[in-house]
């Protein structure tokens, strides 16, 4: 009779501790505190994901436009003005990226999301502004620049935590708010949709790889 | 001017010459293509138009995007005739590349259309290497596992480059390749190979923006020889079917004689109840055929006692008229049955039925008019007289001009019916009776004696049930007649009321009285009475009309209570002619009384 007493004063005792109770055991692999804490090789890959989509959706609303509206030119070459962000510096080749070092890279390529971020606003509006566009166009452009949007916070918090990491010294300077640029051209005008499009197509092309060759770089795979 | 014209005419006449020689300037030449293999070099490829006969050099220029700095192609001769490479110093990504080719010759030259370029998207791989195709054996069977390597060029290490492949099988004999799509891996089973034959295996890849690569030189494998798992499972269903159908077989063995008799029921004899196929053999017919009579079929009795036709009357010693009301059920049923020969007549003659006709048909109709105490008063009702009186059903003795009372059920003394439950039910008794002929048979009468009455309650069917023909005959068994003058009277007998007097007694005279023609000294006109109202205190309170002087008769009131007459009622009740006259009722001499008259609370 006493041992039932006891192993029912335990189990009482059980269940009115709140810490003993039973819990769901969150996964958290990474980080002493919360839950699921990603690792950087998780949001490398979760970042480089989105620039990739964001890269295709470029992609096609440029075939779309070359499709519907220039299909007088020929499919190889174009005569385009100057894209705006032609003043930030880019490494153009491999060995030139590869060359840069790992907060140069980052930098680059966050300053590039930020030129990016008013004019593909803009380019939304006009194309949900004119008839020409289906509603399809339109959403597709919105996307694109919600994307962009995100793609540059994932960035940051990826430079964040190489920060945290040690990997990134302190010369990554934080954007100012300041760095935005207008994509007026040489002449002054402002850029047509179709040219906004091709030069996006092109920055986000960049901008994928570059973060690609930054993590193969930070985070070393066998099939990186 | 001589020699101008003398040059011209002398070239005219030159080029006549070479063209009819063949030889002319070169044709345009044409840009195919320009790829790159790994995103770091590119290659441009043109077709020459033509080299006019004459031998033809080529040179491709080109400048890059907003710069006009025309630079030349750097290499001929790497990529082959008519091409031009760019080594990785002079490639530049994301950057336009305008490049012309520009053949010459003797004659001229031709300068093809402008070709803007963009390293990036003219990615072409070259194929993967080393592809591998071997067969593994497992558990389910065996496929063939193939793998590659990345084309040696492209760098993927680095992550300038992603690849993605596919491989396409095909066996012997197939027109067509099966194309699967490896992703980034490097390796891939197929499965569903055919057995025993021959596979082939391709492998291609792209990068994730680019153009496919060109497919890999084929390898073979072959498959081996085996069995397909699957027959061993054809080979267990056959067994387990067996199984079951031997089991079958041996429950229907087993059941043998129970599957008969399911699937061929027998054919059932002839059953009638109560029928003895014993007794048809044994052979008298008539045992046979009183088995097959049902008692009490035809239903003879029980609807015969419907017809109450008569109401016992009881006399007892104490000169009291008991009027037996009992229940209108068994006990009127009883006595009619052995002693009616009253036959002939409808239901509506009988009492019970009147009586639960008239309830019914009074519901509505104001029953609860009928102050209807326990203790005795009885109120009597009369009714329309514009109710029908044609020839009913019920009615067949209309016309025989007897008298008739009116049916009147009265409870056992202790039956104290409550008001509500049982209504009262009234005939009216003058409705019957304007049916009769004037001429009343005489029929002696009897004395009822009303003195219980007070403590009974008198109940009278209405006659505003339409059918009620109150035909009543009282039973005069036992009763005595201590009135004088009243001769025994048959047990059966029509009676008619006299009239009332003064103690509450129904004088009753049989109809076929043959004195009652001098005892009805005062009225003869009138073959009956109408009973006007029934007051509260038992009393019925007669009409008559004012052109009869029949006075005497008339049934008298201990009190008078009337409430139509106008003309209080005398105590001497005799004389009743003041309060008759109105509504027509009229008295009959025999002492019928005819109760059309309306009571006014109707």
């Amino acid at each position: 009779l006493s041992l039932w007493a006891v192993a029912v004063l335990l189990v009482a005792l059980l269940c009115l501790d709140p810490h003993s109770r039973v819990s769901s055991a969150p996964i958290c692999t990474h980080g002493p505190s919360g839950c699921h804490v990603p690792s950087l090789a998780d949001l490398f890959d979760r970042v480089i994901q989105h620039s990739a989509r964001m890269h295709s959706l470029s992609n096609d609303l440029h075939s779309e436009f070359e499709q519907y509206f220039l299909p007088s030119k020929n499919s190889i070459g174009k005569i385009y003005r100057k894209c705006h962000t032609s003043s930030i510096l880019t490494p153009n080749g491999k060995e030139n990226a590869q060359k840069l070092a790992r907060e140069e890279l980052t930098e680059v390529i966050l300053k590039l999301l930020m030129a990016w971020r008013d004019p593909l606003f803009q380019l939304h509006q006009s194309m949900a502004h004119q008839q020409d566009f289906n509603s399809f166009s339109s959403n597709k452009a919105l996307e694109m620049g919600d994307m962009a949007h995100e793609l540059r916070k994932g960035v940051e918090k990826v430079a964040e935590k190489m920060r945290v990491l040690g990997m990134l010294g302190n010369s990554v300077t934080g954007l100012s708010a300041a760095e935005t640029m207008l994509p007026i051209s040489d002449s002054g005008e402002a850029m047509s949709n179709y040219e906004l499009l091709y030069c996006f197509r092109r920055d986000s092309n960049k901008v994928q790889n570059y973060l690609k060759i930054l993590k193969c770089r930070i985070v070393p795979e066998h099939d990186c | 001017m001589r020699n101008s014209g003398a040059v011209l005419i002398l070239t005219f006449i030159a080029k006549l010459i070479l063209q009819a020689a063949g030889v002319s300037p070169p044709g345009k030449p044409r840009l195919t293509s320009c790829r790159s293999p790994e995103k770091e070099t590119f290659t441009c490829w043109w077709e020459p138009g033509g080299d006019g006969g004459l031998p033809t050099t080529y040179a491709l220029y080109y400048h890059l995007e907003n710069s006009e700095t025309v630079y030349e192609c750097p290499d001929y001769r790497t990529a082959g005739e008519n091409s031009c490479y760019f080594n990785k110093n002079d490639t530049s990504l994301w950057v336009n590349y305008n490049i012309t080719v520009v053949a010459s010759n003797a004659l001229g030259k031709n300068i093809s259309d402008p070709v803007e370029v963009d390293v990036v998207y003219i990615v072409q791989p070259n194929t993967p290497e080393n592809v591998k195709a071997v067969v593994v054996h497992d558990e389910q069977g065996p496929f063939v596992r193939v793998s590659w390597e990345k084309p040696r060029t492209a760098d993927t290490r680095s992550g300038w480059i992603t690849l993605i492949y596919q491989i396409r099988v095909k066996q012997e004999k197939d027109e067509k390749w099966e194309e699967y799509d490896a992703g980034m891996q490097k390796y891939y089973n197929v499965f569903s190979l055919h057995p025993d034959k021959e596979c082939m295996v391709q492998v291609r890849c792209k990068p994730d923006h680019g153009f496919w690569s060109e497919w890999t030189q084929t390898t073979y494998v072959k498959m081996p020889n085996y069995i397909p798992r699957e027959r061993s499972l054809w080979i267990l269903i056959t067994i387990f079917s067996i199984f079951i159908v031997l089991i079958l077989t041996w429950t229907l063995n087993v059941k043998r004689n129970s599957m008969k008799l399911c699937l061929l029921p027998p054919v059932p004899g002839p059953k009638i109840k109560g029928f003895d196929k014993q007794l048809l053999k044994s052979g008298k017919t008539e045992d046979i055929f009183n088995t097959l009579v049902i008692q009490g079929f035809p239903p003879t009795t029980d609807y015969e006692n419907l017809l109450v036709e008569y109401l016992e009357v009881y006399d007892n010693e104490e000169q009291e008229l008991v009027l037996e009301g009992k229940e209108l059920s068994e006990d009127f049923m009883k006595s009619k049955s052995s002693s009616d020969n009253d036959s002939g007549r409808g239901s509506c003659d009988s009492r019970t039925l009147l009586l639960e006709k008239c309830m019914d048909g009074r519901e509505g109709s104001g029953s609860d008019q009928h102050q209807y105490s326990q203790h005795g008063e009885t109120s009597w009702a009369s009714t329309e007289s514009s109710e029908s009186q044609g020839a009913e059903p019920g009615s067949p003795e209309s016309t025989d001009g007897r008298a008739k009372t009116w049916p009147v059920v009265f409870p056992q003394p202790h039956h104290h019916y409550p008001v509500g439950a049982v209504k009262p039910a009234y005939h009216s008794v003058p409705e019957i009776l304007n049916q009769l002929s004037p001429h009343a048979t005489p029929s002696n009468y009897h004395q009822l004696h009303h003195q219980d009455i007070p403590q009974q309650e008198l109940r009278f069917s209405k006659s505003a049930c339409r059918h009620s023909q109150s035909y009543n005959q009282f039973n005069l068994d036992g009763i005595d007649t201590p009135a004088p003058g009243v001769p025994p009277l048959p047990s059966l007998e029509y009676v008619e009321v006299q009239r009332v007097n003064p103690e509450n007694m129904l004088l009753l005279r049989p109809l076929s009285d043959p004195n009652r023609e001098p005892e009805r000294s005062d009225c003869t006109g009138e073959d009956y009475s109408k009973v006007k109202v029934v007051t509260s205190h038992n009393i019925l309170l007669l009409q008559r009309d004012t052109s009869h002087q029949c006075v005497d008769d008339y049934s008298q009131a201990d009190q008078c209570t009337t409430q139509q007459p106008p003309h209080p009622c005398k105590p001497a009740v005799h004389q009743w002619n003041s309060v008759m006259p109105q509504e027509g009722m009229r008295v009959m001499g025999n002492g019928y009384v005819d109760s059309t008259v309306l009571m006014p609370s109707f």
